[in-house]
């Protein structure tokens, strides 16, 4: 069966990778795992994915969204769609804390930001308008 | 502490010197004395015509000749004076001028009438002191000593004409005169000790009296400088206060800061959690060139480790010390003076407060003083915001650590139940479905807690402003009006036309409309009714109020319908859903923003909540006066 699209998760906890793997797998995604900024890095490296899903707070709270910044400043990687998720609104984010407030610039390096815990059908309607509408430069 | 020994205050120019007068009260000496001419010249002419008539020999016509005269400069000096008032400023230069000028007229007429009316034995000598007296007030003492010296010699002139019979004989009634009868050196003598005496004395008076005015002035003018500072230090915290944003806050701080000390620049250095560098968080007046050293190393820079160790440092001149690890940058960036402090909040020291001045010695004791005060300010303001948002971010990582599991727990109990690991029986995802309901429930009751906390514990202090109800009641609108319709139900919206802005944050009002409506939907069953409502209530309240057809609270529940974690018990009969904290955050906010808010219910018929807002104050009250709403 044909594939239709690498999707690389960048996300710690192993259970909800697992869960969205099945999720995905079950409309014919390819979909690869990292449990950390650093090796999620080192896979994109690997192979360019078609997506990317990236958690906000990792081993460091703000791990997800320096490896965003990271991408968006490497012209290789720079088109790459990243699709967030946080278990904070995205407005908590955006007003939470100075580290945040510090990091994020005037524009926010994702192309989605959906909040946990995400329902299979919005993950997946998410990741179709994604991967359907190739990111704008 | 760190000072440069020797600061010279800041030269200040002084206007006073010298003078006891100002201008505009110089102005009000000229009408008075323009006003006692007219009296003299009314007197002279009587008193002439009644010597004449006693005495044939007296040259009336001379005498009074010299009375039109001097009614007649003064005249002049009238209408001088008149356009002088006009022209605003008081041109201080030509006030003086006219002061001289009237002096030396008035000493040469009233010579002139002594002159005539016997010189030295005139009766009118006696009238030579008052000008010495006026003199004495209003100039300096060489000013006086002057023209003291030119009426003594006047003076000795006349009892020189008299001798060589230039002058008229005295008039017959005047039997003595202030010399005698006769002409002699010790009279002469006296008259110029009296004169003398006469300058010393005013002179010496005035001078105190000189001396005391212009502290006065000296006074007024710092105590005006001083309140004008100080209001703009109020503008500056109170614009401090309105952000909610760090770096805003401090870009405020270090403008306000560079206008208000009137220098080249200032910045904010604040420290990193392990004290060991700084860094220019905010700056004003700066090249970019000065701030790209970026970070400041704090073991390598003693001047920096001193501050932050608590240490005021005012430095005069750049030059003056080896203070500085790269004077040349410094001086490059054309600062030659500077005044650094630290940012501190009772003992913690958290950065430097700097201003820069591209004058050498620009900084005296006062302004150090001034700055102090205005670095604790900023202190305050700073260290309030970020302990907000680091309490806030304790508050998200609890959050996140109490969610975490959860959300694992549902994202993986979510495939079963959508059957995406295979087909399930009615009974396994009925339980499933049960499962995820009640873990949904439980991620909205940690939500719904610490947005409570959040309220409860003032994290993040609100700000106020006036906020437009319109647009996040259409928001609203939009959002439920889909769930509504899922639900069957007719879900109104009402807005009156020119409603008041309400005095709040938007944060608050948006999270108030959720609770309402999304309860008033939640409670209410297919086929029933929600009507949303903004009105204006009073001249300075708003009314907010949704009812709704649905179950209704009864009686007895009416009094603890805003406590913590109630729920009815027909609302649990209803539905699962719900954390019992959805009507008491309603109550939080109300209380924060000063509104009320008021239920009439009946069971199983539906509910009104009817909440009244505080309308925003008018447009810009006078500072410290209470707001209006």
């Amino acid at each position: 069966m044909e594939k239709r699209g690498d999707i690389l998760i960048i996300e710690d906890d192993r259970d909800i990778v697992s869960s969205m793997r099945i999720i995905l797998e079950s409309r014919q995604y390819q979909v690869r795992e990292a449990y950390d900024g650093k090796q999620g890095y080192a896979k994109i490296e690997e192979k360019m994915p078609d997506l990317i899903i990236l958690d906000v707070m990792m081993s460091t709270e703000t791990e997800g969204f320096e490896l965003a910044y990271k991408l968006q400043n490497t012209t290789a990687y720079k088109k790459i769609p990243i699709l967030m998720l946080s278990s904070f609104p995205k407005k908590m984010v955006e007003e939470g804390s100075e580290k945040f407030q510090h990091l994020l610039g005037d524009y926010w390096p994702v192309a989605d930001f959906l909040e946990k815990p995400v329902e299979p059908e919005e993950l997946l309607s998410a990741v179709e308008n994604l991967i359907a509408q190739p990111k704008q430069p | 502490m760190i000072r440069s020994k020797e600061i010279p205050p800041r030269p200040v120019h002084d206007r006073t010197k010298g003078q006891v007068f100002f201008p505009i009260d110089l102005m009000k000496v000229f009408l008075w004395l323009i006003r006692l001419r007219w009296m003299a010249v009314a007197g002279g002419l009587i008193a002439s015509w009644v010597v004449y008539t006693e005495d044939r020999a007296f040259p009336t016509l001379v005498v009074q000749g010299t009375l039109v005269v001097i009614s007649g400069y003064n005249l002049i000096f009238y209408l001088l004076r008149r356009r002088m008032s006009a022209a605003a400023p008081l041109d201080e230069r030509s006030v003086i001028l006219v002061a001289h000028a009237q002096t030396a007229v008035d000493l040469l007429a009233l010579f002139l009438l002594i002159g005539f009316t016997g010189g030295i034995y005139s009766p009118l000598l006696i009238f030579v002191f008052f000008p010495i007296v006026l003199i004495g007030i209003i100039f300096s003492p060489v000013g006086c000593f002057i023209y003291g010296t030119l009426v003594v010699m006047a003076t000795g002139g006349l009892i020189l004409m008299g001798e060589m019979d230039i002058l008229p004989p005295p008039i017959a009634m005047v039997q003595n005169s202030l010399f005698g009868d006769r002409f002699g050196l010790i009279p002469y003598v006296c008259f110029v000790g009296a004169i003398l005496a006469t300058g010393v004395l005013v002179t010496a008076t005035a001078s105190r009296l000189r001396g005391k005015g212009s502290d006065l002035f000296r006074i007024s003018r710092e105590l005006d400088a001083s309140n004008t500072k100080l209001a703009a230090l109020y503008e500056m915290v109170k614009e401090m206060g309105l952000c909610s944003d760090l770096q805003k806050l401090m870009d405020t701080a270090t403008r306000h800061a560079t206008r208000i000390m009137g220098v080249k620049g200032c910045a904010i250095k604040l420290m990193d959690e392990e004290a060991k560098t700084l860094r220019f968080t905010s700056t004003y007046g700066l090249s970019q060139d000065y701030l790209a050293k970026g970070k400041i190393d704090i073991d390598k820079s003693p001047i920096n480790r001193q501050i932050i160790e608590g240490a005021v440092c005012a430095i005069g001149s750049i030059d003056e010390k080896d203070y500085f690890q790269y004077p040349e940058d410094i001086r490059k960036e054309g600062i030659a003076s500077m005044i650094c402090l630290p940012l501190r909040v009772e003992k913690k020291i958290f950065g430097i407060f700097c201003v820069y001045s591209d004058e050498s010695y620009c900084f005296g004791e006062s302004d150090t003083k001034f700055f102090s005060l205005m670095t604790d300010l900023a202190a305050i303001a700073i260290e309030n915001l970020r302990s907000g948002l680091l309490k806030l971010w304790f508050m998200m990582k609890v959050s996140h650590q109490l969610r975490s599991p959860m959300n694992a727990v549902y994202t993986m109990l979510k495939p079963m139940s959508g059957e995406y690991l295979g087909p399930l029986s009615v009974a396994q995802k009925d339980t499933l479905d049960k499962c995820l309901k009640r873990i949904k429930n439980l991620g909205e009751l940690i939500n719904d807690l610490l947005k409570l906390g959040e309220k409860k514990s003032e994290v993040a202090a609100p700000v106020w402003y006036p906020v437009d109800l319109v647009k996040i009641m259409r928001h609203m609108q939009d959002f439920y009006q889909t769930q509504a319709r899922q639900k069957t139900i007719d879900f109104r919206v009402q807005i009156a036309a020119d409603l008041p802005k309400v005095h709040a944050n938007e944060k608050l009002i948006d999270e108030l409309f959720t609770n309402l409506i999304s309860n008033a939907i939640k409670y209410t069953p297919a086929n029933g009714r929600v009507e949303v409502s903004l009105t204006r209530a009073t001249n300075d309240r708003v009314c907010l109020e949704v009812s709704d057809t649905g179950i209704g609270v009864s009686e007895k529940d009416l009094p603890g319908l805003f406590a913590e974690f109630f729920r009815t018990d027909n609302a649990k009969a209803f539905t699962e859903e719900g954390t019992g904290l959805g009507l008491s955050i309603v109550k939080e906010i109300l209380d924060r923003i000063g509104g009320t808010v008021h239920v009439e219910s009946t069971l199983g018929q539906g509910s009104r909540f009817s909440c009244l807002l505080p309308n925003a104050p008018n447009p810009q009250p006078a500072p410290g006066a209470p707001s209006a709403g």
